[in-house]
């Protein structure tokens, strides 16, 4: 009941937070107390987690990444934005570490924020932002989407809160499907050794062709990327060429 | 235990904590003096010699200059131009250094101190703030790459073309030397077999290798990509004096300013530690420290101090490039990064995932004392002749002489030429 509250909250919230046209202040409050009530069902809803510190930081940790992702699609500035979403993935690496997945909660600030926002925030500052047209920095279908994220989020809330509770889905980390939360799963305790070494184990072992495939995946991107820049040299040279009078080669 | 009660193992984390950051800023403060001291002997003057102990005429040979330096540059006023995006211009020094102090989380600063018999805390204490993180090279990594957003933002928040140019140089330089240092990790990581610094320390101590011996081209590689990423002379194009007058922080003064210097230095030192803990032996000494982890009280205090010395030497030959070496001219610090560290980096973990798999039947057909000469003079041969490679196929860049490229006049010339041949096109049915 109340996570159906709470869905409903946080849809209501981002329909009203969402940017378009004109500014308006009511709706802006409105919506922040909205979110602010979903928030907050949220947490009561929750399970609680072990120890008393535990759960403070972990608080702390998504709620950074829940209002950060917010923010994310809320604000105007693209700068912003990206910020937003740092923050974010900074957040919900907190939030790996503090569940015991070291090394995805590292590699998410490595990966995400370290190298593929670096590159976002780039181009971003390179392209002045003010020089954006109005119709680029409102949302288009903000109800669509507030309620399709809503669905989304009451739809995924529900069924992880049925297998949470189900006392035999957990027991058989073989059923999980991905390596680190068998990892989490197995110990419980955050500081557990060789945590790289099983996740290494597990992922040249069980899911060996998985990452080969998506090695070789990347190798063909490179190669297509070089094979792009190349073809515009050439294709340069034989506009050149071209223009000069001669034949295309 | 009362719930509220912090647990021994966390205030045992705060006192690291606090000797750590107390440390480090200590440090920082007493490099930039001998960083002074230094360039004053390369450059043949005197340096700071006065400031003593405050208030008398005592001179200390200079010693009381950190506290002068400090004091200085606090009480300037802070001044915030209007022009600046006023949010991101103040959490850019703030981002920067507490990424670059929280590195140190998982930088070991010695050995083990022997078993304290404090109930609650492991035996033996380790120097190091999170001893269970089991990623601790990764998360060095991480968050120098989350230092980077500090020098971005700054220098897009400054709202100014110096502090814009000086952030735009930074980025494509820190992104771009992250790959040869990730490259020159990787080999020690493949070779001690752990992501943990304080299990790199003491793979070297057991087998009394140190990195740099087995791994020269990663050693090389490694260095000149910290230096890059630390910003130091050779590489310290994205706050040039001469071109950008301070790059991206510019437009920051008093104690913004100081907190961006700070996390200059501190980058400095993470460097230094990294390159001694990964390359040259963290506390090992041969005949010096033992290489058990059963120490003694002066046994810790000697490792910590051989440690500390390794580290002090490291950065006084930073100090000794940044007063002999002109910088690069930004191509041929992307040429650098890209064409020769690039390849050497990956020569080198070949080299060393070869040497590490093909181990064991080294020492079962040659022994183990003849394996481990070979396992250490097959990766000199590939260093001798990566260089020497590197050295032919890459000539030394360094005529300045302009390049012929497709310039305006060319642009123009093309432009003529295509809507001469669009007409001719249209012309003709």
């Amino acid at each position: 009941m109340i996570l159906a509250g709470a869905v409903t909250a946080a849809a209501a919230s981002l329909w009203l937070l969402l940017p378009r046209g004109s500014e308006n202040r009511i709706a802006r409050r409105a919506g922040l107390v909205l979110g602010a009530a979903a928030l907050a069902g949220f947490i009561v809803t929750g399970r609680r987690l072990g120890g008393l510190g535990e759960e403070a930081v972990f608080l702390v940790v998504s709620l950074v990444a829940v209002i950060s992702g917010a923010a994310t699609i809320v604000t105007r500035s693209p700068v912003y934005s990206a910020i937003w979403f740092a923050l974010s993935l900074a957040g919900v690496a907190g939030v790996l570490l503090v569940l015991g997945a070291q090394f995805l909660g590292v590699a998410t600030i490595v990966v995400y924020a370290g190298a593929i926002l670096v590159m976002f925030l780039f181009v971003l500052m390179l392209a002045q932002p003010s020089g954006l047209a109005p119709y680029d920095r409102v949302s288009n279908e903000p109800l669509l989407s507030a309620v399709a994220g809503a669905v989304l989020l009451g739809l995924l809330s529900l069924s992880i809160g049925r297998l949470a509770a189900d006392p035999t889905c957990c027991a058989a980390p073989a059923r999980q499907p991905a390596a680190v939360t068998a990892d989490a799963a197995a110990t419980s305790d955050t500081l557990a050794v060789d945590q790289v070494a099983r996740l290494g184990g597990e992922l040249f072992g069980r899911h060996l062709l998985a990452v080969e495939v998506a090695g070789v995946l990347l190798l063909v991107a490179l190669i297509g990327a070089i094979a792009v820049v190349a073809r515009g040299e050439a294709a340069l040279e034989d506009d050149r060429r071209l223009a000069a009078g001669g034949a295309r080669r | 235990m009362n719930a509220f009660l912090p647990s021994p193992a966390t205030i045992a984390a705060l006192v690291k904590i606090g000797l750590l950051v107390g440390g480090l800023m200590t440090a920082a403060a007493y490099l930039v003096l001998l960083e002074r001291w230094i360039a004053a002997w390369v450059q043949d003057r005197r340096g700071p010699n006065r400031v003593g102990i405050p208030l008398t005429k005592i001179r200390l040979f200079g010693l009381g200059q950190p506290l002068a330096d400090g004091l200085k540059i606090i009480l300037k006023e802070d001044f915030t131009p209007k022009h600046v995006d006023r949010i991101l211009y103040n959490a850019a020094p703030l981002v920067i250094l507490a990424a670059s102090l929280a590195i140190f989380a998982a930088i070991p600063f010695g050995s083990v101190l022997p078993p304290l018999g404090i109930p609650g805390l492991p035996d033996p204490v380790p120097f190091l703030v999170a001893p269970g993180l089991d990623v601790g090279v990764l998360w060095v990594f991480a968050l120098s790459s989350i230092a980077v957003y500090g020098v971005l933002l700054g220098g897009w928040a400054s709202n100014n073309k110096y502090g814009f140019l000086g952030g735009l140089r930074s980025s494509a330089q820190l992104v771009a030397y992250e790959i040869p240092l990730g490259l020159g990790l990787l080999g020690v990581v493949l070779a001690a077999g752990s992501l943990k610094l304080d299990a790199i320390m003491n793979a070297q101590a057991e087998s009394g290798v140190w990195y740099a011996l087995a791994q020269p081209l990663g050693f090389l590689v490694f260095m000149v990509a910290s230096f890059a990423e630390a910003a130091r002379l050779p590489f310290d194009l994205p706050e040039a004096e001469q071109e950008l007058v301070g790059g991206y922080h510019t437009e920051y003064s008093g104690i913004k300013l100081l907190l961006f210097l700070v996390a200059e230095f501190l980058h400095m030192i993470t460097a230094a530690f990294l390159i001694v803990i990964m390359f040259l032996g963290g506390w090992h000494l041969w005949g010096v420290t033992g290489s058990s982890q059963e120490v003694t009280w002066l046994g810790a205090l000697t490792r910590f101090a051989v440690l500390s010395g390794k580290i002090l030497a490291v950065i006084v030959f930073f100090m000794l490039v940044r007063w002999s070496w002109p910088r690069f001219r930004f191509d041929q610090l992307m040429n650098l990064a890209w064409k020769v560290m690039l390849p050497l980096g990956l020569a080198n973990l070949v080299t060393v995932a070869a040497v590490e798999e093909f181990r064991p039947q080294l020492v079962s057909t040659l022994g183990p004392a003849a394996a481990r000469w070979a396992a250490i003079g097959l990766p000199w041969l590939v260093f001798l002749v990566g260089w020497i490679t590197a050295g032919i196929l890459t000539p030394s860049g360094t005529d300045n002489t302009p390049v012929r490229t497709h310039g305006p006049h060319d642009i123009e010339r093309d432009i003529l030429h295509h809507e001469d041949r669009r007409r001719e096109l249209a012309g003709t049915p």
